[in-house]
């Protein structure tokens, strides 16, 4: 039941973007298209998920001092991997999410697992957080790139869906269209739920 | 040369401003925004670890990497490495040197290490193939660029305090939207100078 | 003292576990990513000189990378080369296709961009391209005068005219002088 509990909590309840404010500055920077929000979150959640799991595995033998150089000397060789395969197998969504790609290695999200979760308990169930919390991670920048691409091209997944008639808002692709939709997406869900907002901010 | 060095800082702290277009250094500018004289400590610390990562990367990039051929693979962990150490030493250096420098920028030191507009900065640079001194100048540049965004961005939220926003959008909700509208004005700088 | 040199020993090994690591990854995918970049270039050139057959690098003193298009009779008929320059928001980086015989531009193609998407990024769309695709080297290249600039994304169709007239010139200035 445990099991089932960590590995559901990251989709919605402590969902690292809507509830946590974790890792949003590639949530903000390549949402302006959906295949991109996907593509990025499925890369952090490969990194996250790989981290997450070695953390888990050698965290007895690294004393607490040095704990946290380790871990970004871990998180920032996964990245390099997925760097490495997106350019040669995947050209055309490297070269769309350029420079956040190594930009993984600092996003807190990966880091606040590993440090808040990974360092305390056993590697199946930091596997299963990791899980969770890059599909949240995933689901939240999907839906951000559906509602930006959607409001700002008239298309989803690059597919035109809004008739001919359709004015684009063409602010949504732009940077300030990131903000404003994150923001009233918050505004929006924050109405409807009960529980409050945790703002763990990654400082 | 003068020229081409003030197109590189006016280039980095506003066309392409870091926070407002360029989206990195985001955490800090929404969490460490509520007041206009911690912002402005904020700002200068990132500042100043900028402007040094930005000359460090450079030095690793021409003097190690690329002379031994490991710029594509190792790049990310050196960079990140470097990063690290140089805040952990900065902050060593000030609290020996000048307790009064330590105490208004210390608290911010360790948090500048996550700061992804960092790495960012000497990814960039490095990219654009500068030399030393204009990776220097777009460190500056780029810092100046963040304290201006955060400093603004805190100003706003003073005075937002005693305004009455509606439930839901309270905290990082109307912190956003604020932001968006900032950046549409940062908007108007684009294009002001051709990159 | 014991715990500092333990302290080292533990980064020291993740480091080196993390170098072997990598390198291994390196050599692995290396050699496809080559092979991309290999193909794309391949493409742009022949997508830019649609009448070539083969082509071959072009050497010459002043650096720049041109490649000259040769059709089936091994004749140079045209040029390829890539050119960049400031856009809206980044460099615009395009392979740039000249025909000698007839003097006019045959077309570009965008390898690069950051330009605003629905806006400037229309720049790679055939609707702007065919403006410039059959235009003699010699005429302005001026917004608003022979080039229909993109609606609302004026700076990004100014680049685009700027870096085609501006690089031609010097390919021509390259190319010309050393066939002398």
């Amino acid at each position: 039941m445990k099991a089932w509990k960590e590995f559901i909590k990251g989709i919605w309840d402590e969902n690292p973007v809507f509830r946590m404010l974790m890792g949003m500055c590639p949530t903000l920077a390549v949402t302006n298209a959906a295949i991109n929000g996907l593509a990025m979150g499925l890369a952090t959640a490969f990194v996250l998920f790989c981290a997450n799991i070695i953390v888990a595995m050698v965290k007895r033998f690294i004393p607490n001092e040095v704990r946290i150089p380790s871990y970004i000397i871990i998180i920032a060789t996964f990245v390099t991997i997925a760097d490495l395969f997106l350019a040669a197998y995947f050209p055309e969504i490297h070269k769309v999410l350029g420079l956040f790609i190594p930009l993984i290695v600092v996003n807190c999200l990966i880091l606040g697992r590993a440090e808040g979760f990974a360092s305390k308990n056993n590697v199946a169930y930091s596997a299963l957080d990791a899980l969770g919390m890059g599909i949240g991670f995933t689901f939240a920048l999907t839906l951000l790139g559906i509602v930006r691409e959607f409001m700002g091209m008239g298309s989803i997944f690059n597919v035109s869906v809004a008739g001919q008639n359709f004015t684009e808002w063409v602010i949504f692709v732009l940077p300030p269209g990131a903000f404003l939709t994150l923001g009233i997406m918050l505004w929006i869900i924050n109405s409807f739920s009960k529980k409050k907002m945790e703002e763990s901010h990654c400082h | 040369m003068i020229k081409e060095l003030l197109l590189i800082f006016i280039g980095a702290m506003l066309v392409n401003n870091f926070v407002l277009s360029r989206f990195l250094g985001i955490c800090p500018f929404l969490g460490v925004s509520k007041k206009v004289d911690v912002a402005l400590g904020m700002g200068m610390a990132t500042t100043f670890v900028m402007t040094i990562s930005a000359i460090a990367s450079w030095a690793i990039q021409f003097y190690i990497l690329e002379p031994f051929g490991l710029s594509r693979f190792l790049q990310y962990v050196s960079f990140v490495l470097v990063i690290a150490s140089l805040v952990q030493m900065i902050e060593m250096f000030i609290k020996k040197t000048s307790p009064n420098l330590h105490k208004s920028l210390g608290i911010f030191l360790p948090l500048i290490t996550t700061n992804c507009a960092i790495l960012g900065l000497a990814l960039l640079a490095v990219n654009k193939g500068y030399n030393m001194i204009q990776s220097a100048v777009f460190g500056l540049g780029a810092g100046l660029g963040f304290t201006l965004a955060i400093v603004i961005m805190a100003g706003i939220r003073e005075e937002l305090e005693i305004a009455d926003i509606p439930q839901g959008l309270r905290g990082a909700g109307i912190t956003l939207l604020t932001a968006g509208i900032l950046s549409i004005a940062f908007l108007g700088f684009s294009g002001l100078i051709s990159m | 003292m014991a715990k500092g040199v333990k302290l080292i020993l533990v980064l020291g090994l993740i480091s080196l576990f993390s170098g072997v690591v990598l390198a291994k990854t390196y050599e692995i995918t290396s050699p496809t990513m080559r092979e991309v970049a290999m193909k794309n270039q391949q493409k742009a050139i022949f997508e830019v000189l649609p009448q070539i057959k083969e082509y071959k690098e072009f050497q010459n003193e002043a650096g720049m990378l041109i490649y000259e298009g040769l059709d089936s009779d091994k004749k140079v008929t045209g040029l390829a080369f890539i050119a960049e320059g400031g856009g809206f928001q980044g460099t615009i980086r395009m392979m740039v296709g000249l025909n000698l015989k007839t003097k006019k531009i045959t077309g570009y193609k965008v390898l690069e961009h950051l330009e605003t998407p629905g806006l400037g990024a229309r720049i790679t769309e055939d609707s702007f391209k065919k403006q410039f695709s059959a235009k003699s080297w010699d005429d302005p290249f001026a917004v608003g005068k022979d080039i229909v600039p993109i609606t609302g994304a004026t700076i990004s169709s100014k680049a685009v005219s700027e870096i085609l007239k501006g690089s031609v010139a010097k390919v021509l200035e390259v190319y010309g002088g050393e066939q002398q």
